[in-house]
């Protein structure tokens, strides 16, 4: 065999589209940053000055001009924990039962699809069914409970599929050990598979809570009040919540100049619970990590 | 009565025939392994003593096995009560996210052990048989994770011998291991010999010489020769063992 | 088919092979100077038992660094050890192809009686040690266990020459003393090639052990 003759400066030239590749991530990945940096400031820039001890613990007053946004805090707070009681059994339940029980065949592909399909639905959709079967036809009205449930379903499909994708990467080998010393599927899946699926379950948990928190369309006719100044004292009263009262604020404002600063008052205490509860996941995380580690 | 019997097992992964019309004995107490190429059935036939192969979608077994002279395909045998007598050590070490104790207390605990210091005095005897008590017994409630490749393997092996199981079937457990964690899994084979019946598929011919008192030369599905050991590594009778185990295969 | 499991093992028997020619030469050269009282053969001889002796040591290492580095089983393990202990027995007939050949140097010639040697079959003797080695070479050549087996019955004769030859020289000892000196070393060549006889028995048993396996592996290739 001949050797082959290898074109002249090939190497260099290769080296070179590489060097180049990498800069445009590079600079991409630094414009998603600084994007991302110049929004937040923004916010923060805008929104800081009306932040007070006042505008965190009281309720809005003189027509939404002033006073604070506690309500719709506590209300928010409220319907995120109501979703996650909805969604998280429920899903977690689904995606260890497609992953593990359910036998390999066109049911598990069905519903995978199913799933799929609803995490492309939009969210003004999940509102106007969460009316129609909460609100009116199960007769919640509007309530935190059919605002809980509609967020729920609609956060429902990441939950499965993460806790799902989470199980699946368990080694097959780890289920094994287990069935081979007398344990039962259930005590397996309980004692074993479960702990070692937890970190990626709880970031997905997580993720669909911080997407739950800014959602406005699946309340928008299933829970959210204008106003409502008092706190919630069943699950069955309205609520005011942070992206809607953004919402209301911002577009049915009697008073721009006085209610704009709310506004972004408002967004930046949205944003921060949101970083917030990534923060918590994230240390959470690494509680779990470090169990199994 | 055999520790172990074969009877005329025939065993199907769909339309694939993974083995051919075995039948086998193995004696109790003694170590037997199971050589042969990739794919040639020999890890599919193990995994049958212990039921492993219930849960492969398509998967048909006509025949018998027993084991002490009770078929562990009859209705009536609940499977993980057979394998808590069955025990087995895989290919890949496998311990559970736990410390090094749970690791070894998993298996009694699952079978509804509670008695704190019955599992304490169970989980130092399995440590201490799998020749690993003196290496952990000051960091039992470290991660299993923390141990070499070779020590997560001899914990496996202690895992699997706490709940006293009267077989141990091991599926290659040496072969990801470095020459002296294997040394160490092959001397504690001999020790445990006195034990339980142990039946051992391994890719490595001096392995299986070394370890086994029997041996049995699996080939696309069949099973050519089964004999004593020293007859097989010495003077084997098919043709195909001899290529086999000198080398000169295919 | 690993072929350079194949060719070591081909080597080492090219090796044996040639070990064998060599002794061969030995002890037809010992024959001749037997036979003939002829000093210079017998010289020749020492001198080549040095090589004999290197040959051995060769092949020695050779199946131990086979041994160490390709762990043979089965059929490769019968065929080494086979070598090994048919390199053993044929430096031991070399050795005494060298002790006849000494004897001729130092026996004085004149003491010889032509009808002593002609009662006592040394020709004949000789022709059996060199028919048996002759045939069990070309047997491990041809890989051949029943001519191998066939050579076995040929010890026998041997033994009865021997025994023949011992009664023979203690006669003609009694009532030659003069000759006893000769007498004893020539019952020495006797013993020697005897004793040939029997390491040509223990060649024959190592290449059936060997050759068995062979033989067993061509049936079960039909069956």
């Amino acid at each position: 065999m001949d050797r082959p003759t290898y074109p002249e400066g090939y190497s260099a030239r290769k080296r070179r589209a590489q060097a180049a590749a990498f800069a445009v991530c590079r600079i991409l990945s630094l414009l998603i940053v600084l994007i991302l940096f110049a929004i937040l400031g923004f916010i923060v820039i805008k929104g800081a000055g009306v932040i007070s001890w006042d505008f965190l613990t009281k309720a809005p007053s003189d027509g939404m001009t002033s006073g604070g946004i506690f309500p719709a805090i506590v209300g928010t707070l409220l319907l995120m924990l109501g979703s996650a009681v909805v969604a998280f059994p429920v899903g977690i339940m689904s995606g260890i039962y497609m992953n593990e029980y359910a036998s390999k065949g066109w049911v598990v592909k069905f519903i995978r699809l199913m799933t799929n399909n609803l995490s492309g639905v939009p969210s003004i959709v999940f509102g106007l069914f969460g009316m129609a079967l909460f609100v009116k036809y199960l007769g919640f009205g509007d309530s935190i409970l059919a605002g809980s449930l509609t967020l729920g379903l609609l956060s429902l499909p990441l939950v499965i599929r993460t806790t799902e994708e989470a199980l699946k990467d368990i080694p097959a080998g780890i289920r094994e050990g287990s069935l081979a010393l007398g344990a039962t599927k259930l005590q397996t899946i309980w004692k074993v598979v479960l702990p070692m699926g937890m970190p990626r379950i709880i970031t997905g948990l997580i993720l669909s809570l911080g997407r739950v928190s800014g959602e406005t369309a699946p309340i928008l006719f299933t829970c959210a009040a204008y106003f409502f100044p008092q706190l919630p004292t069943s699950i069955l009263d309205q609520c005011m919540a942070l992206p809607y009262h953004l919402y209301v604020i911002s577009t049915s404002g009697t008073d721009i100049e006085a209610q704009q600063p709310i506004a972004y008052g408002t967004a930046l205490v949205l944003i921060v619970i949101v970083l917030i509860i990534n923060l918590l996941a994230g240390l959470l995380r690494k509680h779990f990590e470090k169990g199994l580690s | 009565m055999e520790k172990i019997e074969a009877k005329e097992v025939n065993f199907h992964y769909g339309d694939f025939h993974a083995l051919k019309n075995i039948s086998m004995e193995i004696p109790r107490n003694k170590v037997v392994a199971f050589i042969g190429p990739s794919g040639c059935g020999k890890s599919t036939f193990l995994r049958l003593f212990n039921r492993m192969n219930d849960l492969v979608p398509g998967a048909r077994l006509s025949g018998k096995i027993l084991i002490d002279g009770k078929d562990i395909y009859a209705p009536d045998v609940q499977v993980d009560e057979l394998r808590k007598d069955v025990g087995m050590v895989f290919q890949r070490p496998n311990p559970f996210p736990k410390s090094i104790f749970e690791n070894v207390a998993y298996g009694l605990r699952v079978n509804g052990i509670k008695d704190k210091e019955f599992i304490a005095g169970k989980v130092e005897e399995a440590l201490k048989g799998a020749a690993l008590w003196n290496e952990v017994k000051e960091k039992l409630n470290a991660s299993a994770y923390a141990l070499s490749g070779g020590q997560q393997q001899r914990l496996c092996i202690a895992r699997a011998m706490a709940v006293s199981p009267s077989v141990l079937l091991m599926d290659e457990p040496a072969s990801a291991l470095d020459p002296i964690s294997t040394a160490k899994i092959e001397e504690l084979i001999c020790e445990m010999r006195d034990k339980v019946t142990i039946v051992i598929v391994t890719h490595n011919m001096q392995q299986a010489s070394r370890v086994s008192d029997k041996t049995a030369f699996f080939y696309m599905g069949e099973m050519i020769e089964y004999d004593d050991t020293k007859l097989i590594f010495t003077n084997p009778r098919k043709e195909a063992t001899q290529n086999y185990i000198t080398g000169r295969f295919g | 088919m690993v072929k350079f499991v194949e060719s070591e093992l081909s080597q080492l028997k090219r090796e044996v092979d040639q070990m064998w020619t060599l002794v061969y030469n030995q002890l037809e050269q010992s024959q001749s100077a037997v036979l003939d009282l002829d000093r210079t053969i017998a010289q020749q001889i020492m001198v080549r038992e040095r090589r004999v002796d290197a040959f051995e040591l060769k092949i020695d290492s050779d199946v131990e660094d086979f041994i160490a580095l390709f762990t043979p089983v089965a059929v490769d393990l019968r065929f080494v050890l086979a070598m090994l202990k048919i390199n053993g027995d044929l430096e031991r007939i070399g050795d005494y192809a060298d002790g006849i050949a000494r004897f001729v140097r130092d026996t004085d010639m004149e003491t010889m009686d032509p009808e002593l040697i002609g009662r006592l079959q040394v020709k004949e003797m000789f022709e059996v040690v060199l028919k048996m080695l002759g045939e069990l070479q070309e047997a491990l050549r041809t890989e051949d266990a029943a001519k191998a087996t066939a050579v076995l019955s040929m010890d026998e004769r041997l033994d009865s020459i021997n025994k023949a030859s011992a009664s023979i020289l203690a006669d003609y000892a009694r009532e030659h003393p003069e000759a006893i000196p000769f007498c004893l070393g020539f019952g020495g060549v006797f013993r020697k090639l005897e004793r040939t006889g029997d390491h040509l028995t223990n060649i024959a048993e190592e290449i059936v052990f060997y050759v068995d396996a062979k033989v067993l592996k061509h049936k079960e290739l039909n069956g």
